[in-house]
């Protein structure tokens, strides 16, 4: 289904005009005392949530803002109240 | 419909409160390592437990086409095994599995593509797979309704022709060994999904699903495109999967015109007509992850697009059924097989995104001796979830057309 984004900066666009950068994943880790595991973690491995998942967008045919948003993967539409299955102790400080 | 009929495989049975062997998903790779768990290791008190119905997944929706060419020097034996096992399955199984090897010619659209093609050859090759490089005009030999005319926006430089591959019919592959599985004493479990896994002490104990607790030892989850959440949710093992929804598409009936599969990595597309005479083709998918199943507008215009250009014979030919499927993408396009890792007793077969039609019966058959034996067959080790720390990826991404949401 198609999918539309809305972009902080260019609002509502069709999703086309956009790149995925992956499932929110926290901070990048630090290079001190790194481990491999640790690395691949960040890198690669990812929850596949099917259901609403935090993600980040990049606006590559539009302002070039980077950011995150809430989807719902099983429908590919956009979430306003902002709850995320693939984030632990969800829900609890989110507004 | 489900309650009333009797499965075409066998009598429908009722669900034991335990068995050696647990199988979650009822697609492809799951019926065939259970058919060759019962066949190889007399291993037959095994449950496949399926969701929906068998062949709901990728096993009922994919576009059939089975080749050994890949690129790198593990993965072309698994491949070419796969591809030698469909006529010894079509006896085996007493099925016709329709194995049509009409051979593969995947185009190449650049003086770059035709070196990265010689590579992919030799690989081939010195395996004995059977693949060779030729040029713009013995690919119009091959393929007479092919364009070669300079003017198209991807002009055809040459192609690799690989003769053994072709394409078998998906649906009779799953009712053929659904049933090759029922008569050695596999029971399949359709309109049951898996909810959970059971552990003790880091071993396997049991598999809940929705018709009850099952006491088991074994478990395995390979759920097609399902498979990356599933061991998230019941393991808590992060996978570096992307699911993404895969698209294909038929026109209407033709008279024969294309007796080969043709494919091309810069038209994003591959089409090959089937013996009913449609133009099946594919395989565009949007590269963020969604578990949609929907097809896209954006892709039914490109799709006719590039096979206007390079088939321009089928202009104004009408698609007559578009459907869409799950494709669980790694960084470097191979599949994941392990077992033992996490927790004893549970082993994983995904991560096969839109190649897991033609590797099944040869994934079927390792991952049977790997699940008997406790001991991963030299075939499957290089499959490791491991290789992503190690950094050892595998170079299957040079190969054809590489659809991820990193790249
Ligand atoms: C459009 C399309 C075209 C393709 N073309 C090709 C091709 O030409 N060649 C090729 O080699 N490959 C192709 N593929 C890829 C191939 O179809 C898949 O890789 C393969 O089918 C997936 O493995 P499977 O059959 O074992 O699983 P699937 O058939 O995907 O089975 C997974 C099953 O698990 C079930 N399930 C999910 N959750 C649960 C649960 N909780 N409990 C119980 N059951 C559950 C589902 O209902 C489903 O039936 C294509 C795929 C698509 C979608």
């Amino acid at each position: 289904m198609a999918l539309t984004i809305t972009c902080p900066i260019c609002g509502k666009r069709n999703g086309y005009e956009f790149k995925f950068g992956g499932e929110e994943k926290g901070p990048r880790p630090e290079e001190k005392d790194l481990t491999p595991e640790a690395w691949c973690d960040y890198v690669h491995m990812n929850k596949c949530v099917a259901g609403v998942q935090q993600e980040w967008w990049f606006h590559k045919d539009g302002c070039g803002s980077w950011f995150p948003i809430y989807r719902d993967t099983t429908t590919n539409l956009e979430q306003e109240d902002q709850k995320a299955t693939n984030q632990e102790g969800k829900n609890d400080e989110q507004v | 419909m489900f309650l009333k009929k009797k499965p075409m495989w066998g009598k429908k049975t009722k669900l034991k409160s335990s068995y050696d062997v647990v199988i979650i998903g009822g697609g492809l790779h799951s019926l065939a390592t259970a058919y060759f768990l019962a066949k190889e290791h007399g291993i037959t008190d095994i449950a496949i437990i399926e969701k929906n119905y068998i062949g709901f997944g990728g096993a009922g929706r994919n576009t059939a086409i089975v080749r050994a060419n890949q690129r790198t020097q593990y993965n072309v034996p698994l491949y070419k095994e796969a591809l030698d096992l469909w006529p010894v399955l079509t006896k085996d199984l007493d099925y016709n599995l329709m194995f049509n090897n009409c051979g593969n010619l995947n185009l190449m659209h650049s003086e770059a593509a035709m070196k990265a093609a010689r590579m992919t050859i030799a690989t081939a090759q010195f395996h004995g797979v059977e693949s060779h490089l030729i040029d713009a005009k013995e690919a119009k030999e091959l393929v007479p309704a092919l364009n070669i005319s300079e003017d198209i926006t991807f002009p055809i430089h040459g192609a690799m022709f690989h003769p053994p591959g072709g394409v078998v019919r998906h649906d009779a592959v799953v009712w053929g060994l659904a049933r090759g599985a029922a008569q050695k004493g596999v029971e399949i479990h359709q309109q049951t999904e898996a909810l959970g896994i059971g552990t003790k002490n880091g071993k396997v104990t049991s598999v809940t699903t929705s018709q009850g607790v099952i006491n088991t030892k074994q478990v395995l989850i390979s759920a097609g495109g399902y498979s990356a959440a599933l061991i998230y949710d019941m393991l808590g093992i992060k996978l570096p999967i992307s699911v993404l929804t895969i698209q294909a598409m038929v026109t209407q009936p033709l008279k024969p015109v294309l007796d080969h599969v043709v494919s091309s990595g810069a038209y994003h597309c591959y089409a090959n007509q089937t013996l009913k005479g449609e133009i099946a083709t594919g395989a565009h998918m949007d590269p963020w992850p969604n578990y949609t199943t929907l097809n896209t507008a954006h892709y039914i215009k490109h799709q006719a697009e590039a096979l206007s250009e390079f088939l321009p014979c089928l202009r104004g030919v009408r698609f007559m059924r578009i459907w869409g499927g799950l494709a669980d993408m790694t960084p470097d396009m191979a599949p994941i097989m392990e077992g033992n890792n996490h927790v004893e007793g549970f082993f994983m077969d995904c991560g096969w995104g839109y190649f897991g039609f033609k590797s099944c019966s040869a994934v079927g058959k390792y991952m049977a001796e790997y699940m008997a034996t406790d001991n991963c067959p030299d075939m499957l080790k290089p499959f490791a979830l491991s290789r992503y720390q190690e950094h050892k990826l595998m170079g299957e991404t040079a190969a054809l057309v590489n659809y991820s949401p990193d790249n």
